[in-house]
């Protein structure tokens, strides 16, 4: 079974050269308060979609990041690169002002059949050429929190495409999907992530996982819902190995920094 | 509280707003706030040597050991504020308490959204009080997929659908009318907005 790598770097405030696995960031937004490293984000990401809605969080919450200047700039600045989504829920004015700044406006609101993240990830996966798809790493800003109904409609689209790294961010946690395909090492960047952390058998029971640099470390542990799951873990040090005979959700708390 | 209660003085308030009971192990309750309640006549149960359990795991325990026999499963609901949102291992956590206690009634609330589990052991009427919440709902197989729901009630009604996280899941549904019925072979989470008032 091949081994996969996981790291944080994108919350770093630069990414380390030389660092393995050498990654390309897409950046979603959905349509919930920008969490408070949004502008670190896009700073790392080579595409910036707007899902929607997340286009007047962009419009209305990056110039509140940045205070001292003047919010015209900012939203000069931070102009994403496509708009996607039902458009039920952008603002006009919003819509028109990244439209003559020349953002691609997707319409989707024929397809009432999926998600906003949804189409964004579709939309990220069509326009990425295959020979790039595993070194593809989706940072989603705005997916939890809010509506329960939508948070698990975001939840699942990281189960629909198990292939892609997908992140989930809010300003507490991050969550990604470690699929049973692999086993996997997560490198803990501790001055920014941790020490809280979990593993949650969300879609299926495990039968069998194990880690390794945990507080709590599972060993051929069974795990479900109505038994033992792992949540209020701690990590240890700079290194957790897990492998598991399901898709197991990982999840650690963001420093407030 | 207080700042719910603008209008008065906030003493008067924190008074009228006394909890029956603090349980935990207390690693996050501020000692002005322990020792004011403990003033008043709050019960203080320092659960601080159990680390296996959450906090509100060893809530519901409390609630349930309390709670006489005789009135447990049909009388009880037990509603909690703040379970969702914040470190997302803690949201899991208490989601998972949900299915622990299964023969419990807990709804867990935030500001946007309800939940509470659908048991598999019971056909289920939902009796939606239109005034306060929806119509945004879901229904969602956690920790085991369903290989047959059925519902009414619901823009998209399931028929013996199979549902599954990597597959459909029932999220962003609405309801039509006032009731939605639903059955199925696992146990289901509901969940439906609140609405802003």
């Amino acid at each position: 079974m091949d081994l996969m790598h996981h790291s944080s770097t994108f919350l770093l405030p630069t990414i380390p050269l030389h660092h393995r696995p050498s990654l390309t960031y897409a950046l979603v937004v959905l349509n919930q308060t920008l969490p408070r490293f949004a502008p670190l984000l896009w700073k790392h990401a080579q595409l910036r979609l707007c899902a929607d809605g997340g286009a007047n969080r962009v419009f209305d919450e990056m110039p509140l990041l940045f205070p001292e200047e003047d919010a015209s700039d900012v939203r000069r600045r931070y102009k994403p690169d496509v708009i996607n989504g039902d458009m039920d829920s952008i603002r006009k004015e919003v819509l028109d002002f990244y439209r003559s700044l020349g953002t691609k406006i997707i319409d989707k609101s024929h397809d009432q059949d999926t998600t906003d993240l949804h189409k964004c990830i579709t939309y990220i996966w069509d326009f990425a050429p295959d020979a790039n798809k595993s070194s593809l790493c989706i940072l989603v800003a705005g997916a939890l929190g809010g509506r329960y109904d939508h948070e698990m409609g975001n939840l699942n689209v990281l189960y629909c495409f198990s292939s892609l790294r997908i992140v989930l961010l809010s300003d507490d946690s991050l969550i990604y999907l470690l699929p049973r395909t692999h086993h996997h090492e997560i490198h803990i960047q501790t001055s920014v992530e941790g020490p809280h952390c979990g593993l949650i058998p969300i879609g299926v029971p495990s039968r069998s996982s194990t880690t390794t640099g945990l507080q709590w470390n599972l060993n051929n542990t069974e795990m479900r819902f109505g038994g033992l799951i792992s949540s209020s873990n701690i990590v240890v040090g700079e290194k957790v190995t897990v492998q598991s005979d399901t898709d197991l959700l990982w999840t650690i708390s963001i420093k407030k920094l | 509280m207080p700042l719910l209660f603008p209008e008065e003085d906030a003493s008067d308030v924190r008074r009228r707003y006394k909890p029956d009971v603090i349980k935990g192990d207390m690693d996050s309750i501020r000692k002005e706030v322990l020792d004011f309640y403990r003033s008043l006549g709050t019960e203080i149960i320092d659960k601080s040597h159990d680390q296996d359990t959450t906090d509100l795991h060893k809530c519901i325990t409390y609630i349930r050991d309390f709670a006489p026999d005789v009135n447990k499963s049909s009388q009880l609901c037990i509603l909690v504020a703040g379970a969702l949102g914040g470190r997302y291992d803690h949201e899991m956590g208490n989601l998972n308490v949900l299915y622990c206690f299964s023969s419990l009634r807990i709804v867990l609330l935030s500001d946007d959204s309800l939940i509470y589990l659908l048991p598999r052991t019971h056909h289920h009427e939902i009796h939606i009080q239109t005034s306060v919440e929806g119509p945004h709902c879901g229904l969602i197989p956690i920790g085991v997929p369903s290989r047959s729901s059925t519902t009414t009630g619901l823009r998209w009604n399931l028929n013996n659908t199979e549902m599954r996280f990597g597959g459909l899941i029932s999220s962003s549904n609405i309801v039509v009318g006032e009731k939605v019925t639903v059955q199925s072979d696992t146990d289901l989470l509901w969940t439906i907005s609140i609405k802003k008032l």
